[in-house]
């Protein structure tokens, strides 16, 4: 896939936003099937796992307690997130992201990639991709998402240099 | 971060800590993963804790190359907000009494 500009990029009024409707479209549906993950999971769905690490790995009282405190905070947390990127996502004249929309939005693409990484089962990094493989639609999304973030963290950083 | 995550299996004196030092500090550490992107980590303990880039960057690599990094101290609420935050970001992050 041949890219003139980058998808984002740090500008004096804020981040460029550069990324086709087909783009736009995959990218909210993912973030948007987390979101219904988010609100209709169980508290032990494997998928949803590294979304709540455990907090004290050797004490399961104290453990305990953190989860029933901190876990609908996560939920929370996130589902704010998520609604703040399908708002902007949901309109492909949008071309310019505040720090706020753009953070937001690397958030939300973290937790897809959470999940959809447990899903795969993601080991070491750098994984050949098997033609045959039957997940290869599956890392090809991955890894898409994976560069779509790496772009909005470099794109953060510069900015804040 | 490219290697397998190590468990955290940590086992803690809690109690007995307490005890004897009622105002020993908590840790907050980062365990390596396979999913979080170097950048990512770098760029969320930036944000949360103010560190310089530098900084961020020696501890992103300290969880990427030894397997975890102390990334923050202090009182037991505090070390629990902290790695609240960190997990609000989904970065794999556990507490424990200083053993030091």
């Amino acid at each position: 896939m041949a890219r003139i500009k980058p998808p984002f990029a740090a500008t004096k009024k804020g981040f460029s936003f550069n990324l086709g409707p087909e783009e736009r479209h995959v990218v909210r549906r993912l973030i948007g099937e987390v979101g219904e993950l988010l609100k209709t999971s169980v508290a032990d769905d494997p998928k949803m796992a590294r979304l709540f690490p455990p907090a004290y790995s050797a004490d399961e009282e104290a453990e305990t307690e953190y989860q029933r405190l901190m876990r609908d905070e996560l939920v929370t947390s996130r589902l704010h997130s998520i609604q703040q990127v399908e708002e902007f996502l949901a309109d492909d004249s949008v071309g310019l992201l505040t720090f706020a929309q753009l953070d937001a939005f690397s958030a939300s693409l973290n937790s897809v990639r959470l999940v959809l990484g447990t899903l795969l089962g993601v080991g070491e990094a750098d994984e050949d991709l098997d033609d045959e493989d039957p997940r290869t639609d599956e890392l090809a999304l991955y890894n898409f998402l994976s560069w779509l973030l790496e772009n909005a963290i470099q794109a953060l950083m510069d900015s804040s240099v | 971060m490219t290697l397998v995550a190590a468990a955290p299996a940590t086992k803690e004196r809690t109690e007995l800590d307490e005890s004897i030092a009622p105002d020993h500090p908590w840790i907050v550490l980062v365990w390596n993963d396979p999913i979080n992107l170097m950048s990512y980590v770098t760029f969320v303990l930036q944000k949360l804790f103010g560190y310089n880039l530098e900084k961020a960057t020696q501890l992103m690599l300290d969880v990427h190359e030894k397997g975890k990094a102390v990334v923050a101290s202090g009182p037991k609420e505090k070390s629990e907000m902290d790695v609240y935050r960190l997990h609000e970001h989904g970065l794999w992050a556990t507490m424990q009494k200083d053993s030091l």
